[in-house]
């Protein structure tokens, strides 16, 4: 959501007047023939609110007229009144079939006046009904108000704009891309605005400027620039689209070091999705790398201790959006930390007190019962939410993505989800290594009677570790919420693979749980664009059980007593 | 008497003999017979649909009898069982594919629909030969007996065992179940193979041929019980046992301990195969789904419920786990999870020795006593 | 040796006692057999066309039932399996006795049924969108035909107003449905003249979750200087992190638009939509529809579920479709005798919600009109084009060679679901 929504404040814009008098003589033009829904309008005297009401449209292709002729008055207005329209927030008064803008405040609307920009009461949903855009629509307003916005003060807006302006060009793009470029200080913007200049002027008369345009553009790395370039070296019914051999040369070599660029990008991105994938791998396993790897229970329930976590973030999420003022919402994610935490560690505690005590020693039948567990909770939580999916939704702060250049993006929620997952496993290793309970943990792990002998209560320092491992189970809840179903179903769909990540690492290793979830994550996304997703991961599974018989207790074998099952 | 039937008696005591002879009677005879010679309406008879679910139950226990024969009786808890099971199944539904011929819905008279509609113009070379039933019949049992014999030898072989040997065979019916969802696998895809006609010229949707099917069913149970009870009552059986209980020791004492495991464990692939291929007529569908690891899993439970290194539990658990689903998805819609999470868990905190047990242990008075032992032992 | 017996005789009087119970019981009602996984992995969408048939039935029992006889909803949960489903669809029909069954949602759950009610003569009304290919003389599909959804969706994205699409990524889970549509797909586009460098098709598992490799490409497949939209069909559990994907790489619907088949209000309700906005789906029945009908069934239904946070989508309106067609045509025969009601179903009629009235045809397939609508920052969709009138399902379709060839109708002289000659066989 970095993208977008930025254009939403008001402003007034000096400029407005500039391009509005460039334009002056298509309004007039408009205006005169503008459909006939205006002249059933009371204010039809004044233009600006003429075309406002002439939004309202039946066929979108009057609407796309309407919107046209509203930028074209150069009216600073019509920047809020088409960005309400882009916004799905332009509304039809059903009384009296007068637009107006709405927003939703509690169950009804606040409405605005788009000609005066004063408040003009409340409606219900029931009153007014909404004036829709279509994706074309968008683009276009896209379009106008990048125009008006190219020249905004605010740096930002000015690079989303000249962003705006390059994917849904106007007709005079190239005069208003250079105007905006003389004018422009910051040299990204610059950059952007030279590069949209270049790609325009690719197909320009001049051969100089075509020869300069290949050199501009030769030095970025962008699937875009690239096939901007090839379109150039196409050829239409046996002639080739650039005339000239020496740019179609320099076209050739422009395009083959964008593509040698790209390779490389493309090595990184295939790594960065890998580690991103590992880390989600990561989260999903370590819980159990507790639970299995140092208690030998095999936690079929596991999954559901990561669909606990999940239904927590969601609680805690109604809770703040209920209760909480809207600025504070996004921090309902760090809030479920805790929660998931407490919820699914409490679980685990039940589970541990209640069943898995009476089975140690028992591995496999730990598996039994801990899937009648899983089955159960499964359907409380069917029981309690309902079948369906709930929505959790990304707050802004951990939206959108971060581009890397060379096309390769990155979504923020997944650098999130690497970051929070290096924080959690390094907590984990401290606790484990440092801390009394830690002590007392890989004391009762190692040798049950000695610790027990030692004075520890092995009982309740079992009960705390099974509670520990299923409270992580549901810290990786809240993360996995954020890019995945929250469903009843959520944690079989993570149970198989994390079970392969802690078996591959090594049992009891929470080392070899790391590394394999790693590895595995970036072995999976070198073989999807090779293989196909499917493949790939049907390739993932046999390499693991054929790396089993070479190293038959997995990457990070524990030595010892402690190996033997 | 012949040596041979003196050990065949000799295998199970009065008693077990008793039972199982009546329960043969009543599997193969009597319902076959309230079924068919019944009329519908009185109180005897036994309607079409429990004749089919109830050979579904058969053909699970067969399979049953195949993990227990490992699980119980070896130690070794394969989760992929499934995919043994499923390819059996898959055989057996290509020959019944390709008996399908012109009746398929674009009356291609030699390939199946889902072919047509992928545009293939031959059948690929690992559909050949599945038109013949004899050639079909051979795949059930080969197919999964090689396949339990390659992974098998490349897991004993390496000494994985317990848990890891689990885990390994969940990846490998997983690898299963997404090759076998890629439609140019040539296996049908997420639909698999379905709207099969007829099975060696009896059409399947007839009263005759479930009924058929149904007594095949259920004297292949029988054989295969027997063919089991005579690998654990044999001196490689109780070797087996041997190696459950302390497997490094059997090593060290000289035996070849991986050769051992690895014929019970390709002769268990053979019997799930065997399983699959019987399951899949009365069902009427084979597709990946049967090698979902979930299922996998469920097929230990059934083993676990009966009680395993019993044989009997095996199929009593069969029965009772499916029995329990049929009955509560009908009558507890929403809420049959509830009573089959509990199920699994109480079996396997008060009856350790699953139904068979509690039936022992009633039988000695000792139920109550093991209860409380147990109990008292978590509290030391 | 008599204990072993006593048990034994014991636990088949149990069983026999099952078996006799559920078949024993009065037909002072009419039964109607509901088929939908409750649990497992398609419980997420079955489970509110359970509860929509409940409504239904419980609406008709208001208004005095059928021939003076209350209907009796058997509720069973098949839990996403598909053999299980063969074994609840013949329990239902054969124990319980049920008069006609509402049910199933996968294609392979309705493949495994269709033997079972053929061979029992049963009635099963399918409201899910599908892959067509198939007429069953038992089945009423009251879902879209892909003629009825994927056809429009494209011509509309050709179309001015839908952008000018020249360039497509067709994406779906693999199984049946996405493969046939995009098959039909294919040949549809090419026939249009797009040539093949100009379509990627990328198929992924069930339940994928990791969209970050497929969405890049689609990225840069679109970087081509074409207008590129995608066809999704993707399926079920897949959407939620495929959208959440597509939201956060910054594709907008302006640049990249993706019309999905098998996302609507139920999908949507678990997705955050702000940033999905002008996404498109295509159905024959939206919930934000301004129509009476529409509105009035929605507060009915909002009352009967006790929340009016519940919405109400495409298969919930086909299986209103259906029950009101099944209904009318028991009314009209009579009786609830499957022959019987088959022959009255033909050219039943019942109004859509969303204005005009759908028709059964012969061929077991439902005329309805087809809606494009684009995702709404409320998870409803506004309906930015429609069909002028209704449009007759396809059972076969005429962009698969060997299926054009096929015709399937139900009464005489045809007689049947795939032929290329009538049969002229009295019914």
């Amino acid at each position: 959501m970095a993208t977008g929504h930025s254009m939403g404040a008001v402003r007034p814009h000096r400029i407005i007047a500039f391009v509005g008098g460039a334009l002056l003589f298509l309004a007039l033009l408009v205006a005169v023939t503008l459909p006939a829904a205006a002249q059933s309008v009371p204010t039809a005297a004044d233009p600006f609110a003429a075309a406002v009401q002439a939004l309202d449209a039946r066929k979108f292709s009057d609407k796309a007229t309407a919107v046209d002729a509203l930028g074209a008055l150069g009216d600073e207005r019509a920047i809020a009144v088409l960005q309400a329209f882009a916004d799905g927030r332009l509304y039809r008064h059903k009384a009296d079939k007068i637009v107006i803008i709405a927003d939703r405040a509690g169950d009804g609307f606040k409405l605005t006046s788009p000609v005066t920009g004063e408040p003009a009461g409340t409606a219900t949903s029931r009153e007014i009904k909404k004036i829709i855009a279509n994706n074309k629509l968008r683009g276009q307003i896209r379009g106008v108000l990048g125009q008006l916005a190219l020249f905004s003060p605010d740096a930002d807006e000015r690079l989303e704009a000249a962003r705006n302006v390059i994917a849904s060009p106007p007709d005079d793009a190239l005069a208003l891309l250079k105007r905006a470029r003389d004018r422009e200080t910051v040299s990204k913007i610059r950059e952007t605005l030279e590069t949209g200049i270049a790609v325009f002027e690719l197909a320009s008369d001049d051969r100089a400027l075509r020869l300069a345009a290949v050199a501009t553009l030769a030095d970025r790395s962008d699937p875009d620039i690239k096939s901007a370039l090839e379109q150039r070296l196409l050829e239409v019914d046996g002639d080739a689209v650039e005339p000239d051999a020496e740019v179609r040369t320099a076209l050739r070599e422009a395009v083959d070091d964008i593509d040698d660029r790209l390779a490389l990008f493309g090595l990184a991105e295939n790594l960065i999705f890998g580690l991103s994938l590992g880390s989600v791998l990561l989260l999903a396993a370590i819980g159990l790398a507790i639970t299995f790897g140092v208690m030998g229970v095999i936690n079929m329930a596991h999954g559901e201790m990561i669909m606990l976590g999940a239904y927590t973030t969601f609680i805690v999420q109604e809770i703040f959006r209920s209760t909480m003022p809207p600025e504070i919402f996004g921090m309902y994610v760090l809030v479920s930390i805790p929660a998931a935490f407490i919820v699914a560690a409490a679980f685990g505690v039940l589970i541990e007190r209640g069943c898995i005590r009476f089975l140690y020693g028992r591995p496999l039948e730990t598996l039994l019962a801990t899937w009648g567990v899983s089955l159960i909770l499964q359907q409380l939580v069917r029981t309690l939410f309902g079948a369906n999916n709930r929505e959790v939704a990304n707050p802004d702060w951990i939206s959108g993505a971060v581009a890397f250049g060379g096309g390769v993006s990155v979504t923020v929620n997944r650098i999130y989800i690497i970051i929070f997952c290096i924080m959690v496993v390094a907590a984990l290793a401290a606790f484990i290594r440092y801390s009394r309970f830690g002590l007392q943990m890989r004391a009762v792990t190692q040798n049950r009677g000695m610790a027990s002998a030692m004075g520890i209560r092995t009982g309740r320092v079992d009960a705390l570790t099974f509670a520990l491992g299923s409270g992580i189970a549901g810290v990786a809840g809240v993360a996995l919420s954020q890019i995945s179903n929250v469903s009843p179903n959520l944690g079989q769909n993570f149970i198989v693979d994390s079970f392969m990540v802690v078996v591959f690492g090594g049992v009891g290793s929470i080392w070899g749980t790391i590394v394999g979830a790693f590895s595995l994550g970036i072995v999976n996304k070198f073989l999807e664009p090779v293989s196909g997703a499917i493949l790939g991961k049907v390739i993932v599974l046999v390499l693991i059980i054929l790396f089993i018989q070479k190293r038959p207790r997995g990457l990070f074998a524990l030595k010892g007593r402690a190996a033997e099952s | 008497m012949g040596p041979i039937s003196s050990r065949l008696i000799a295998m199970e005591s009065k008693r077990s003999w008793a039972a199982i002879l009546t329960l043969a009677v009543i599997a193969i005879f009597v319902v076959p017979i309230l079924n068919l010679a019944v009329p519908e309406g009185s109180l005897f008879h036994i309607p079409t649909f429990w004749v089919t679910t109830l050979g579904k139950y058969l053909a699970f226990a067969i399979l049953a009898l195949s993990l227990d024969l490992i699980w119980g009786y070896a130690g070794i808890l394969s989760l992929g069982h499934g995919a043994f099971f499923g390819l059996g199944g898959y055989a057996m539904g290509m020959y019944m594919m390709r008996q399908v011929g012109e009746r398929g819905v674009y009356g291609n008279p030699d390939l199946p629909d889902f072919m047509v509609f992928l545009n293939w113009d031959s059948v690929p070379w690992y559909w050949l030969g599945f038109d013949q039933f004899w050639f079909a019949a051979v795949m059930v049992l080969a197919v999964p007996g090689a396949l339990g014999f390659v992974f098998g030898w490349l897991a004993f072989r390496s000494r994985i065992t317990g848990v890891y040997f689990s885990i390994i065979s969940q990846a490998m019916v997983y690898a299963f179940m997404l090759a076998f969802f890629r439609n140019e696998m040539g296996f049908g895809g997420n639909n698999g193979l379905t709207d099969f006609k007829d099975i060696l010229g009896f059409e399947l949707s007839r009263e005759t041929t479930k009924v058929g099917l149904y007594v095949a069913t259920a004297v292949s149970l029988l054989i295969v019980y027997f063919i089991c009870r005579a690998v654990v009552s044999s001196k490689l059986g109780r070797l087996l046992i041997a190696v459950r209980d302390a497997e490094n020791r059997v090593r060290f004492l000289g035996y070849s301990v991986t050769n051992a495991k690895l014929f019970v464990f390709t002769l268990s692939a053979m019997l799930a195969g065997l399983a699959g291929a019987l399951y899949v007529p009365q069902v009427g569908i084979i597709n990946p789904g049967e090698f979902a690891p979930a299922k996998s899993i469920e097929m230990a439970i059934w083993v676990a419920v009966g009680g395993r290194g019993t044989l009997f539990g095996a199929i009593i658990g069969a029965f009772a786990v499916n029995g329990t689903r049929t009955y509560f998805t009908a009558a507890a819609p929403e809420v049959w999870l509830f009573f089959l999470g509990t199920l699994f868990i109480l079996v396997t905190l008060v009856m350790p020795n699953g139904i068979v047990g509690v039936y022992k242990s009633l039988r000695s008075g000792e139920l109550f006593d093991a209860i409380r032992r147990r109990l008292r032992r978590v509290d030391a | 040796m008599f204990k072993s017996l006593k048990t034994i005789a014991a636990a088949s009087v149990l069983a026999g006692s099952l078996a006799m119970s559920a078949s024993a019981q009065a037909a002072d009602t009419i039964k109607v057999g509901i088929l939908h996984s409750l649990s497992g992995t398609m419980a997420i969408s079955e489970t509110a066309l359970k509860d929509v048939m409940l409504f239904l039935i419980d609406e008709q029992n208001k208004k005095g039932g059928l021939l003076g006889k209350q209907i009796e909803a058997v509720v069973v949960d098949p839990a996403s399996d598909w053999p299980l489903f063969a074994e609840k669809a013949r329990e239902l029909i054969e124990q319980h006795k049920v008069d006609v069954v509402f049910g199933n949602w996968t294609s392979v759950s309705r493949k495994s049924v269709l033997p079972v009610f053929e061979e029992l003569n049963g009635m099963l009304f399918y409201p899910v969108q599908y892959e067509g290919e198939e007429s069953s003389r038992n089945i009423f599909y009251t879902g879209a035909a892909p003629n009825q959804q994927a056809i429009p969706a494209v011509e509309y994205l050709m179309s001015e107003d839908g952008g000018e699409a020249k360039r497509w990524v067709l994406a779906g889970t693999d199984y049946v449905y996405p493969r046939t549509t995009n098959k039909i797909l294919e040949a549809f586009l090419k026939a249009k003249g797009v040539p093949a460098e100009d379509i990627m098709v990328n198929y992924t598992p069930f339940g994928h979750s990791d969209w970050q490799t497929i969405v890049s490409d689609i990225k840069k497949f679109a970087a081509a200087g074409k207008k590129t939209a995608v066809v999704s069909t993707i399926n079920g559990d897949a959407n939620v992190p495929f959208y959440k994907e597509l939201a956060n790489q910054g594709i907008k619907a302006e640049d990249i638009p993706v019309v999905a088949f098998s996302v609507g209000e139920e999908e949507l309700a678990g997705i955050d939509t702000g940033p999905l906005v002008g996404h498109l789906a295509a159905w024959n029945y939206f919930m934000s529809v301004d129509a009476p009908e529409n509105d009035a069934l929605i507060s009915k239904w909002h009352d009967f579920i006790g929340s009016d946070k519940r919405v109400f989508n495409d298969p919930m309106e086909a299986h209103y479709i259906g029950f009101n067609m099944w209904a009318q045509a028991v009314e009209q025969a009579g009786s609830t005798s499957v022959d019987a009601v088959r022959q009255a179903m033909y050219g039943q009629e019942v109004p859509n919600l969303t204005g005009g009235v759908a028709v059964m045809n012969t061929n077991h397939h439902l005329s309805k009109p087809v809606l494009i609508g684009e995702i709404q920052d409320d998870g409803q969709f506004a309906t930015v084009w429609e069909t002028d009138g209704v449009v007759v399902g396809d059972a076969w379709s005429d962009f698969i060679p060997e299926s054009a060839k096929l015709t399937a109708d139900w009464t005489y002289p045809w007689v049947c679901g795939n032929c290329e000659k009538p049969k002229y066989l009295t019914n």
